[in-house]
C-alpha cells in the first residue's frame, strides 16, 4: 500500500493472491469452519488460474479476477475485470512460491515481518473483515500458519530480488523500490516513443492502403471544411456543419459493413433483389472528441449501441493514457464496430483504441476508424500496425496538429 | 421505348473496392442512362440496403420515413455539389493556411405536392432555413393530363438556384409541368436541379432530352413502367406510405 501511495500514478493495481483461493468442497468447508483446513499451504491456491491471469495482463489483455468470499470460503460467481494497468503490485503470503509466477514478475520483493506482529495483524484482520472468532484464529495459527511459514514462506527469500526488513516502517527501502519502478516506467515510455517514431519512419515510405478511404474533395465537402476551419464561424454553425459532415462520413463507413442479398416485395407485389444489413453495427466513441460525432451517428442509426473510451495524451510524456472504458457487452460478435474520433494527429490515441477493441475480442477487419481529419503519417502508422482495419477520413492534414475541433464543438 | 424497358435491370456484386469480387453480395442496381445531365448516386451496398428497406411492403411507416430521409439526405448532398463555389483561403484555429471554397449563390427548394413535400425535411437537414416553394399538380379528370392547381414560390426565385423535389419519377408529366412553371417565373433551365429517389428509364430519358441544361440527381433508375404507368418494381405510392399508411 505504501509503495502504491508513493508511486502516485494512475493505473497502479493491487492484485492479491487471496483472490485465487480455491473454492472448498462441502467436506473442506466443514473443516474450515472448524478451523481445521490449511489455508496457508500452496495447495489452497489456484496457481494455474493465477498464471493465466498474470500472463493475460502482461500481454495487455483484459483479465477477469475471481472474487473470493472468506465468510463462505467460495469463489463468487461475479468477477472483477482488470484491463491495462501500468503497474501491478501482486501481493500474498505465497506470492513467490510458484516458479511460473516468479518468471512473470519484474521485481520480486520479500517483506520481513516479526511473527508476533503477524499474529496481531492477523487477529485484527480476520475478526474485523472475515467474520472469524479469536479462538479459531489462534488454533489455525499454530496448526497451519506457523508451520507453513517455516516450510514455504521463508523459502521464498531465495528467489527475491530485495528483502525489506521491518516492513512498512522501512522508509528507505520503500523509497528505493519506488525509484526503481519509476525508472523502469520512464525507460518503457522512452521505448514507446521511439517505437512510434520508427513506425512513422517506416510508414512514411509507403502509400496509403486502399482500405483507407479519403473523402473526395467535392465542392460541398470542401465548403463545409472551410466553414469548420474558419475561426470566425459561430458555434451553432460549427455544430451544424460538423454534424452534417460527420453524417456523410458515417454513411460512408456503413458501406464497409457486411450485407446479404434478399428479395423483397413492393406493395404492388413486384419483387426486388436487394440487400439487407448483416449483423449488428455498433460504435465506440473516443472521448472527449468522439462524442462530437454522436449526433451524426444517431441520425444514421438512431439506436446504435455505443461504447466509450476516455483517452488523454499525457502532457509530459506525450503518451496516450486510457482513463476510462465502458465497452458494450457482446462487442466481439458485432459485424462492424465504428471507432469515432473527429481528429487524429500522430495516431497514438487511435492505436490505443484499436488495441483496446482487439483486446476485447473484436476482429481487426471489423473495425472502421471514422475521423473528420487525420495526419498522413498517423494514418500510415495506424494501418502499418493494424493492416486489416478500415479508415474513413474526411481530410488529410500534413503535420501533426493539436486537437481543436472538440473545443469548437463544445465551446470550451 | 416500351420494348427497351423489357430489358431487365442489371445485377452485380456491390461493395467497397478493397473487397474481392467474390465476397460482394449480388443485388439489382440502377440502370444506366447515357445522358450527361443525369446523375445516379453511386450504387453502394449501403444505398441498395436503404432502397431495399423502403421498397419492402412490410416496412412500417416510421421506418419508411426514417430510411427515405436518409436516402434523401444523400440525394441533397449530391445535388448541392452541382452548385457553384468560389475559392476562399482562410487561416485555421491553429494558424495553418487552408485553401477552401465558399458557397456561391442563393438557393431555394420547390416541392411538387404532396410526395415532394416529404423531401423537405432531408433538404432542411442539410440547408438550414432554406426557402421552400410549393407546386400542386393533379391529373385533370377530363383530359387525363397533369394540371397546375396551385403554386407559391419565393418572389425572387428567378435569382435563385432551384432544387426541385419529387421522389417518384414515372412518366415525368408533373415534373415537366413544374419545370415549365419555373421557367415562366424566369428561372433559367441550367439553374434547376431535379432531386428524385426512383425514376423510370423512359421518363428520365425523355425529360433529360427535353431539358438538356437541367440536371437530374436520382438514387435509382428502375426497370420500367407497368401498364398503369407505375414504376416497376418501384415502392408503391410514396405519398401514401410517407403520410398516411
Amino acid at each position: 500500500m505504501e509503495i502504491v501511495k508513493s508511486l502516485n500514478l494512475p493505473w497502479v493495481v493491487i492484485l492479491s493472491l487471496d483472490s485465487f483461493y480455491k473454492s472448498l468442497s462441502p467436506e473442506e468447508h466443514r473443516q474450515a469452519h472448524a478451523n481445521q483446513y490449511d489455508f496457508d499451504c500452496p495447495d489452497a491456491f489456484d496457481f494455474d488460474v493465477l498464471v493465466d491471469t498474470l500472463k493475460d495482463l502482461k500481454k495487455g489483455k483484459k483479465a477477469h479476477i475471481p472474487v473470493y468470499s472468506f465468510a463462505e470460503h467460495q469463489r463468487q460467481p461475479q468477477t472483477t475485470t482488470l484491463y491495462s494497468p501500468r503497474v501491478i503490485v501482486f501481493d500474498g503470503i505465497l506470492a513467490l512460491h510458484d516458479p511460473r509466477i516468479v518468471d512473470l514478475l519484474d521485481v520480486k520483493i520479500f517483506v520481513e515481518a516479526d511473527m508476533d506482529v503477524c499474529l496481531g495483524r492477523r487477529i485484527l484482520r480476520d475478526v474485523r473483515d472475515r467474520g472469524r472468532d479469536i479462538e479459531g484464529i489462534i488454533k489455525q495459527w499454530f496448526a497451519f500458519v506457523k508451520p507453513s511459514y517455516t516450510k514455504y514462506v521463508d523459502a521464498q527469500r531465495q528467489v527475491s530480488d530485495i528483502i525489506i526488513p521491518r516492513g512498512i516502517e522501512n522508509l528507505t527501502a520503500i523509497d528505493m523500490v519506488v525509484k526503481h519502478i519509476q525508472r523502469k516506467l520512464q525507460e518503457k515510455s522512452e521505448q514507446h516513443t521511439e517505437a512510434l517514431r520508427n513506425l512513422g519512419l517506416i510508414a512514411a515510405k509507403v502509400e496509403l492502403p486502399p482500405n483507407v478511404h479519403v473523402m473526395p474533395s467535392t465542392p460541398q465537402f470542401v465548403g463545409m471544411n472551410t466553414i469548420l476551419q474558419t475561426p470566425e464561424t459561430q458555434q451553432d454553425d460549427f455544430v451544424f456543419y460538423l454534424d452534417r459532415l460527420a453524417s456523410i462520413l458515417i454513411e460512408k463507413a456503413l458501406d464497409m459493413s457486411p450485407y446479404a442479398p434478399t428479395i423483397v416485395e413492393t406493395p404492388q407485389g413486384n419483387k426486388y433483389q436487394g440487400l439487407h444489413p448483416n449483423g449488428i453495427v455498433s460504435a465506440v466513441a473516443i472521448l472527449r472528441g468522439g462524442s462530437c460525432m454522436e449526433t451524426a451517428l444517431k441520425r444514421t442509426i438512431p439506436d446504435c449501441i455505443t461504447g466509450r473510451l476516455l483517452i488523454q495524451t499525457n502532457e509530459t510524456s506525450q503518451e496516450p493514457e486510457l482513463h476510462y472504458l465502458k465497452i458494450q457487452p457482446g462487442i466481439e460478435g458485432h459485424s462492424m464496430v465504428m471507432l469515432l474520433d473527429p481528429q487524429m494527429a500522430s495516431g497514438g490515441a487511435a492505436l490505443m483504441a484499436v488495441r483496446v477493441l482487439v483486446d476485447h475480442g473484436v476482429q481487426e477487419d471489423r473495425i472502421v476508424f471514422v475521423t473528420c481529419a487525420a495526419g498522413e503519417t498517423g494514418l500510415k502508422r495506424l494501418t502499418a500496425v493494424y493492416p486489416k482495419i478500415k479508415v474513413v477520413v474526411g481530410r488529410i492534414e500534413n503535420e501533426a496538429e493539436a486537437r481543436w475541433m472538440e473545443k469548437r464543438y463544445f465551446g470550451c | 421505348m416500351a420494348s427497351k424497358e423489357q430489358i431487365p435491370s442489371p445485377a452485380q456484386g456491390v461493395g467497397p473496392i478493397y473487397r474481392p469480387d467474390g465476397e460482394k453480395p449480388t443485388a439489382t442496381v440502377s440502370k444506366e442512362v447515357s445522358y450527361d445531365n443525369v446523375h445516379v448516386l453511386p450504387q453502394t451496398p449501403q444505398l441498395i440496403a436503404l432502397l431495399t428497406m423502403i421498397r419492402d411492403g412490410r416496412t412500417a411507416r416510421a421506418d419508411f420515413i426514417f430510411y427515405s430521409n436518409r436516402i434523401i439526405r444523400l440525394l441533397v448532398e449530391e445535388g448541392l455539389n452541382h452548385l457553384p463555389v468560389v475559392e476562399q483561403s482562410i487561416q485555421t484555429p491553429v494558424g495553418r493556411d487552408y485553401l477552401g471554397v465558399k458557397f456561391e449563390g442563393k438557393i431555394c427548394g420547390v416541392s411538387i405536392m404532396r410526395a415532394g413535400e416529404a423531401m423537405e425535411q432531408g433538404l432542411r437537414d442539410c440547408c438550414r432555413s432554406v426557402r421552400i416553394g410549393k407546386i400542386l399538380i393533379q391529373r385533370d379528370e377530363e383530359t387525363c393530363m397533369p394540371k397546375l392547381f396551385y403554386d407559391k414560390l419565393p418572389a425572387d426565385i428567378a435569382d435563385r438556384w432551384v432544387l426541385l423535389l419529387d421522389p417518384m419519377f414515372a412518366t415525368g408529366g408533373s415534373a415537366t409541368l413544374a419545370v415549365e412553371v419555373l421557367k415562366e417565373r424566369g428561372v433559367p433551365e441550367h439553374r434547376i436541379l431535379f432531386l428524385n429517389l426512383i425514376a423510370s428509364p423512359s421518363g428520365v430519358a425523355e425529360f433529360a432530352g427535353k431539358y438538356p441544361k437541367l440536371r437530374v440527381v436520382t438514387a435509382f433508375i428502375d426497370q420500367g413502367l407497368d401498364e398503369k404507368k407505375y414504376i416497376v418494381p418501384g415502392l408503391g405510392d410514396f405519398g401514401d406510405r410517407y403520410y398516411t399508411l
